[in-house]
């Protein structure tokens, strides 16, 4: 038993490091002073600065982490809510009574497999002429479209998995839908709604693309804002500043993910199941 | 008076009317696009082609070069993060069950942006100034090339599994969680040994989880874009270019806009085609 | 919070928002010595005595990555986000049916000359203030090239090491009187998968990344061989001597490891870094890299490209502001483009940090502060070189397509002749 377990243990390191290993060493990097990231390409770090750091937390001329921080908490929060709920009440109706079983939701399901970026043009036209473009709300419209096609999946899901003894008890009891989705399916799925928000919000968070094309100054995220830390004075890519700030962006959506990470697993499966 | 038919319309109705106020337009001006001739000083005239684009497409060994790499790459990744994910999942089980912690530090890697993971592991491979080919030579003298055109659809490939496996763990995980004591108990009253309990007993009961896994990150290898891109971009001679980076070049780099919607729309049909068949096997072998 | 705040707060907010909109928004290249010095020539055009105020600059930068698909959708669809945009010359046919030609002041002609103004031209008009000359130097290490030409043993090992590989017998040179074959052998003796002794791993960087900015670092090579894309009737003339041997030449750099083996994936970051570190012995680099490979390696010093038979060459490209046809302030967007073409405007940018292309004796009054000014504009204007097309419309697609075939032969996923059918064709389509 205690080889077994060793060995466990062994594994687990292993496969930390390993998957964490470009993680690790942007963090290294970050924590090494500029003129050291070319001369020494090591994991030890001669000589530990927080300059890196305190170049990216500083609020400067053009840079300012926090507004984009901010940018970024909004959108993505907009990004991962606003799918829950608009897909909550007919992944019931497709879960329970198979409507746009057939149609709706393969539709829905493979938007995940295009390149939204071909509507960039008619989005910008449309953003333009609604006033919504370099807006944190037009930016998290176009991230809840990104996170429809998996919170259906989810949550069709979650409502599958749910006993449909307890949904006729209900109705005995005179429950009407609304009520019944309310009071009954809603806690019911709770762990689903969890986990579509949380992988939502990480996916709203990492968007790029998007968030290049329909911000200007106002509604900046954070993942092009991170861009703007990477030039130096000599147009090259100032390795050191460069890690900081892919550190400084990841951190809000890992501390969520870490947070949260039990929650997620529990629907993970419900979701599965019920394919 | 509530008919499930106009219950069933409200229920669809947020869903639906999003879908079309935001997808609406764009989806209608896409498909003008892709069946005119437009680039991006002619975006109000586009100039009607018919199935021109989409015959372009069909004659563009780029085209073919790319559905050909997003094939293999979503079919390897998948197996591979799938067949590591459970294997992790199954082997630490134990452990994780008192040391919940665990799943958190394995989880790391899927929460960083794809784009960063492709510029993080651009730094890390960099023959001087990363710590990898550092190691390399230190130890063993010898660094392979990473990018290179013989090497570089490796390293993809193993860029993408690293990140993108806690995916698969994950699902698994929790499957393998959720399969009740008793079953596993009442196969260890009659006497069934660790691995035979794995593979008659709890691996079925994993495989509806196993098939999700698979096809979640079969589409997402197949449409991948922002780690390759910012790793080594289309790749010399273009071996690198998945779908993705061949519409948004067509795109954007080389304003051939009826060329890239006429690919995009080629790509949904065959996603959906492939999703509906995929449908029915399952439902078949449910 | 009573009625009258609420309303004294929405008037200010009002006028705020309309005085904004009355300002001049120049949208610049983000993140580099451009940057600091459009910044500070700005402060000093804002704080000229008399300036209404709205004709103040208000300065706006976006990503840098995507920079230019960003600034293509924007303009496309109209954007009234800024009055003046950055351009480059190689993609002002691009954006030209979106901007608005400029007539500059009358001394740009004197400050600037004529070649580095032709660089913000297209279709006979001028689209743009030049602000940054961009051109390629030759890089190498002085030390080490000093060691190799005190050494007669070595001397003779680099004939030999030609002879083999080049087929001629050299000796080592200056820099400054290469050819590209001399460039080839001091690639070749200073690697160590040729010379094991070489004091460094490789003896150049080929930047062979599928990019299109690295057929600009690239084609200086082929064009003092005589090539260009088109010739005066317009015909496409890239299947050529010139451009074959250019490529083969390359080529077998890199299959002899002359250049590191992941330099298919290499640009220009990756180059400086190579080069940072001591492990290369020469490069042809941008001149934005001069201070960052100066610093890195002091010995370092700086040339125009190697010669070949046809003379000496380089590309230069310009980067400038321009005119948005959407513009919702034009005169004062006129008025600070062409306050920017002054002499006053031109010295204090490059004061600041930036790399304008200025005539001789412009930039001899900076020969203090910016040697390396003096530098670019005399190569600019003696070896600076544009190809024939190199402007057109559709020159970025050519570049790209040119990216896409070149680096393909090179880390041989095709051959020569292949690589030149498909870019003939390409180029044919999109040229003509």
């Amino acid at each position: 038993m205690r080889i077994g377990t060793t060995l466990r243990w062994l594994v687990f390191g292993i496969a930390a490091f390993v998957m964490n290993f470009p993680v690790l060493a942007t963090l290294i990097t970050a924590l090494k002073a500029p003129g050291e990231v070319s001369r020494n390409p090591s994991l030890w770090i001669e000589e530990p600065t927080f300059a890196n750091f305190a170049t990216v937390l500083t609020i400067s001329d053009r840079l300012n982490v926090y507004h984009y921080l901010w940018n970024s908490t909004v959108a993505a929060l907009i990004g991962a809510v606003l799918p829950v709920i608009v897909a909550f009440p007919i992944a019931w109706a497709m879960a329970r009574r198979g409507v746009g079983r057939a149609l709706l939701f393969p539709l829905v399901v493979n938007l995940r497999a295009l390149p939204l970026i071909i509507f960039a043009i008619p989005l910008y036209l449309m953003y333009a002429a609604a006033g919504l473009l370099d807006t944190r709300l037009g930016l998290g419209l176009i991230l809840a479209i990104v996170n429809l096609p998996l919170a259906l999946m989810l949550l069709v899901n979650a409502v599958a998995e749910i006993p449909l003894e307890l949904e006729e008890a209900a109705r005995m009891d005179g429950a009407r839908t609304p009520r019944l989705l309310w009071r009954i399916v809603l806690p019911l799925c709770r762990p689903a709604l969890i986990t579509t928000f949380v992988f939502g919000f990480i996916t709203a968070w990492n968007e790029f693309l998007f968030g290049l094309m329909l911000t200007t100054q106002r509604a900046v995220p954070m993942t092009v804002g991170a861009s703007f830390f990477f030039a130096t004075s000599g147009g090259g890519v100032q390795w050191g500043v460069a890690a900081a700030v892919m550190i400084v962006a990841a951190l809000p959506p890992l501390a969520l993910g870490l947070v949260m990470y039990r929650r997620i697993a529990g629907s993970m499966v419900a979701g599965a199941v019920k394919g | 008076m509530n008919s499930p038919r106009r219950e069933n319309a409200v229920l669809a109705a947020p869903l639906v009317l999003f879908l079309l106020a935001l997808l609406g337009f764009p989806v209608m001006l896409s498909v003008v696009y892709g069946l005119s001739e437009t680039t991006f000083q002619t975006l109000t005239r586009p100039r009607f082609v018919g199935l021109d684009n989409f015959a372009r497409v069909l004659g563009d060994d780029g085209f073919w070069q790319a559905a050909w790499f997003s094939l293999r790459f979503g079919v390897i990744t998948a197996v591979l993060q799938c067949a590591l994910g459970l294997f992790l999942a199954v082997y630490l089980a134990p452990l994780i069950r008192r040391h919940g912690w665990m799943v958190a530090v394995l989880i790391i890697p899927m929460i960083v942006a794809p784009a960063m993971m492709g510029l993080m592991y651009r730094l890390v491979l960099h023959e001087f100034a990363g710590p990898v080919p550092h190691y390399l030579y230190a130890w063993f003298n010898y660094s392979p090339p990473f990018l290179n055109a013989a090497n570089v659809f490796t390293t993809v490939v193993v860029a993408e599994v690293l990140q993108w496996t806690p995916f698969a763990f994950l699902l698994f995980l929790t499957a393998y969680q959720a399969i009740p004591q008793e079953v596993r108990e009442a196969a260890a009253v009659d006497g069934t040994r660790p691995w035979r309990m794995f593979w008659r007993i709890e691996l079925p009961l994993m495989l509806p989880t196993a098939f999700v896994a698979l096809f979640i990150r079969f589409i997402d290898g197949f449409r991948v874009f922002d780690n390759i891109y910012t790793l080594v971009g289309a790749g010399p001679g273009g071996v690198t270019t998945s779908m993705s980076i061949y519409i948004y070049e067509a795109f954007l780099r080389q304003g051939d806009i009826g060329r890239a919607m006429a690919a995009a729309i080629l790509l949904f049909g065959a996603a959906f085609t492939l999703l509906t068949l995929a449908q029915r096997l399952m439902r078949r072998a449910a | 919070m009573n009625l009258r705040t609420l309303l004294g707060c929405t008037a200010a907010a009002a006028f705020a928002a309309v005085a904004a909109q009355a300002e001049v928004t120049v949208l610049g290249w983000p993140g580099g010595p451009e940057e600091t010095a459009l910044r500070a020539v700005t402060e000093i055009y804002n704080a000229q005595p008399g300036l209404a105020e709205e004709n103040r600059v208000e300065l706006l930068f976006t990503s840098r990555d995507g920079f230019f698909d960003k600034l293509q959708v924007d303009l496309a669809a109209g954007s009234t986000a800024f009055d003046v945009n950055l351009i480059a010359t190689y993609s002002i046919g691009r954006y030209a049916p979106f901007m608005e030609p400029i007539t500059l002041s009358d001394q740009a002609g004197t400050v600037f000359g004529d070649t580095v103004l032709s660089t913000m031209q297209f279709g006979g008009a001028q689209y743009g203030v030049p602000t940054d000359l961009s051109l390629h130097f030759l890089y190498f290490r002085q030390d080490l090239i000093d060691a190799l030409m005190a050494d007669p043993a070595a001397v003779t090992l680099y004939g030999d090491i030609a002879e083999q590989y080049l087929g001629e017998r050299l000796a080592p040179k200056a820099p400054g009187e290469w050819t590209w074959q001399d460039f080839a052998a001091n690639a070749l003796y200073f690697s160590q998968s040729v010379n094991p002794a070489s004091p460094t791993r490789y003896g150049t960087v080929i930047q062979m990344k599928n990019l299109l900015f690295n057929m600009m670092v690239f084609h200086s090579w082929p064009r003092s061989y005589g090539a260009n894309w088109m010739d005066a009737d317009g015909n496409i003339t890239i299947d050529s001597p010139a451009y074959r041997t250019a490529l083969e030449m390359a080529k077998m750099l890199y299959d002899a490891g002359a250049t590191p083996p992941d330099s298919t994936s290499y640009e220009y970051a990756e180059a400086n870094a190579a080069f940072s570190s001591g492990q290369v012995a020469a490069m042809i680099q941008w001149n934005a890299a001069a201070s960052e490979l100066m610093a890195a390696q002091p010995t370092t010093g700086t040339f125009a490209p190697p010669a070949g038979p046809e003379g000496r060459f380089t590309h230069i490209h310009g980067l400038g502001l321009g005119l948005n046809a959407a513009a919702e302030n034009k005169d004062g967007a006129i008025a600070f483009l062409q306050w920017m073409s002054t002499e006053e405007a031109a010295l204090a940018y490059a004061r600041a940090g930036g790399a304008p292309g200025l005539a001789t004796a412009t930039a001899a009054q900076l020969a203090a502060e910016r040697p390396d000014l003096v530098q670019v504009g005399e190569y600019a204007s003696t070896y600076g070189f544009v190809m024939n097309g190199g402007t057109s419309e559709n020159a970025l697609s050519v570049y790209e397509a040119q990216a896409k075939e070149f680096t393909g032969y090179w880390a041989g996923t095709q051959d020569l002749d292949t690589a030149m059918a498909n870019i003939t064709a390409a180029m044919t389509d999109l040229l003509q």
